[in-house]
């Protein structure tokens, strides 16, 4: 189990989180949704312990950053090092020294190349399969689906799905609805920094299908295509 | 050509106020730093013009960096990107050749000048998916990309070592193995992003001493080498030896220490003159070792077990 309560981020007079209070269970996968700049990632730092805050965050295992997998937008990863060293790297960080990255590859990735050489959705591959590849009770995927081929989201929904049967928690964050649709139990829209609506299962059409109307409103009409 | 230069000024002088260092305080003690160097270089040893053509490449090399080249490419052509270039290593080599000429060694300054212009008209960075092996492959992060990025640097020192031997000179031998000290040092002075040192699960003093076993094993595996060498020959000087590669793995632990004291940003000017000091009088390391130790624990604390 995962608790914040009263989570509150500044950056200087810029409030990007207010008094945030939720619960993620084990066993349970988790949508977070929100514009750009909602504060999405902001959140998932401040549960990762990247920022500091005001507030209680705390997990049946502390401290929760060591039993936490956090897939980045875009990770970031060094021009000499090769795909199997990345991972062997993460594996170190947790004390996972005798993994078997090679029979691990389920993404088919050219380990020894430098994975700055990687493509986008390579590079996204590399870094959940590094994280997978920890064993971590928690995990935090922003925007896993982007730049990933469609192959690729298969599998990465059945590894989401595998994760939730383990009894892990899982928190995604996506701009690809249909993907939270498939892997979620819960949805939480967060607008401007606080978490305004949550979803179950059986309202997720309703959710995406007001989504749509609030995001798009007039604005294509507006727009005068011709 | 003249809007690059003028850039590349105003980011450089960006840089140094942001490190707390007025610029133009930063290139009068640049200038200094660099006349008292070459004078106790050349005073102490023989191999300075060495050192500084070496010096010169490592600051040169850098600048062959495939996006940067890539970058330049694009935006200013082919032409105009040579011009560029060759102007810019021939800017940053102006110190060395000074120095080089005045102690008259031209031949050393022709090869600088020579290497300077190769390296600015040749791109050296091709498109091969192979990767450079190196013995780092359990514990791969800085050793494994610093091997990669100075691989020219070990065929260098083991080569000084063999005419060390050859020619019975153990100072040259002691300098190839301090030379592989100061390319293993340049490996930690860039702080890697924050995302590297989280995923650690440790505490900040575990951390820290993970770091330090893992610098131990990578220098012992490549000074064996010539450290072997050197007491298979020098073998009624191994208490010198010795004595020289503790040292050199204590200022390695220091510099390693100052990351982490200054962690997560770069090391600002007192900082980088308490580690200057470290290097050229080793055994200021007992005041710097402790003091860098103490800060780095701090810094990491916020980071490895963060206390709100």
């Amino acid at each position: 189990m995962i608790n914040i309560s009263g989570l509150s981020k500044r950056y200087g007079r810029n409030v990007v989180l207010k008094d945030i209070n939720l619960s993620f269970e084990q066993g349970k996968v988790y949508g977070i949704v929100g514009e750009n700049g909602a504060g999405k990632t902001t959140l998932f730092r401040c549960i990762a312990d990247l920022e500091r805050y005001a507030g209680i965050i705390t997990a049946d295992r502390m401290p929760l950053k060591n039993h936490l997998g956090l897939l980045l937008t875009e990770p970031f990863f060094f021009s000499k090092i090769t795909g199997a060293e990345y991972i062997q790297l993460l594996c170190n960080a947790r004390h996972k020294t005798s993994v078997d990255i090679a029979a691990k590859n389920i993404f088919d990735l050219p380990l020894h190349q430098y994975a700055s050489t990687y493509s986008t959705g390579m590079k996204k591959k590399l870094a959940f399969t590094a994280i997978l590849l920890q064993e971590n009770d928690y995990y935090i995927l922003d925007e896993p689906f982007n730049g990933v081929d469609i192959q690729s989201n298969i599998i990465l929904t059945e590894i989401i799905l595998k994760l939730k049967a383990l009894n892990k928690i899982v928190l995604i964050s996506s701009h690809i609805f249909s993907t939270l649709q498939e892997t979620c139990d819960e949805i939480h829209l967060l607008r401007k920094g606080e978490p305004i609506k949550s979803v179950q299962q059986a309202d997720f059409e309703a959710l995406a299908a007001e989504m749509r109307a609030v995001t798009v409103g007039n604005r294509v009409e507006e727009l005068g295509l011709r | 050509m003249k809007a690059y230069f003028a850039l590349q000024y105003k980011m450089t002088n960006r840089k140094l106020r942001a490190a707390g260092v007025h610029p133009l305080l930063a290139y009068t003690l640049g200038v200094l730093v660099f006349v008292v160097l070459a004078l106790y270089l050349f005073q102490k040893t023989s191999f300075a013009k060495y050192l500084f053509v070496l010096g010169y490449l490592s600051i040169v090399f850098p600048l062959t960096a495939k996006d940067r080249s890539d970058f330049l490419h694009t935006v200013f052509g082919d032409q105009e990107n040579r011009r560029i270039r060759v102007l810019e290593n021939g800017i940053l080599s102006l110190p060395f050749v000074v120095v080089l000429a005045i102690k008259g060694a031209f031949w050393e300054l022709s090869v600088l000048l020579l290497l300077g212009f190769v390296l600015a008209i040749f791109s050296f960075h091709g498109s091969t998916n192979l990767s450079i092996p190196t013995p780092f492959a359990k514990q791969p992060f800085e050793f494994t990309v610093g091997f990669r990025k100075t691989f020219f640097i070990f065929p260098i020192a083991y080569g000084l070592t063999i005419i060390a031997l050859s020619v019975d000179n153990l100072n040259l031998g002691i300098f190839s193995m301090l030379l592989l000290f100061l390319t293993a040092m340049n490996y930690y002075l860039k702080p890697e992003p924050q995302y590297y040192v989280w995923i650690h699960s440790h505490t900040p003093n575990a951390f820290l001493f993970y770091k330090i076993r893992v610098a131990t094993k990578n220098m012992l595996l490549l000074c064996s080498p010539i450290l072997l060498g050197l007491l298979a020959f020098y073998p009624s000087n191994y208490g010198l030896l010795l004595l020289f590669f503790m040292a050199g793995l204590l200022l390695l632990c220091t510099v390693i220490m100052a990351k982490y004291a200054a962690y997560p940003r770069e090391l600002n000017l007192p900082e980088t003159i308490l580690l200057a000091l470290s290097i050229v009088l080793p055994p200021f390391v007992i005041f710097t070792l402790p003091f860098f130790y103490g800060k780095a624990l701090k810094q990491l604390n916020s980071i490895l077990h963060d206390k709100h």
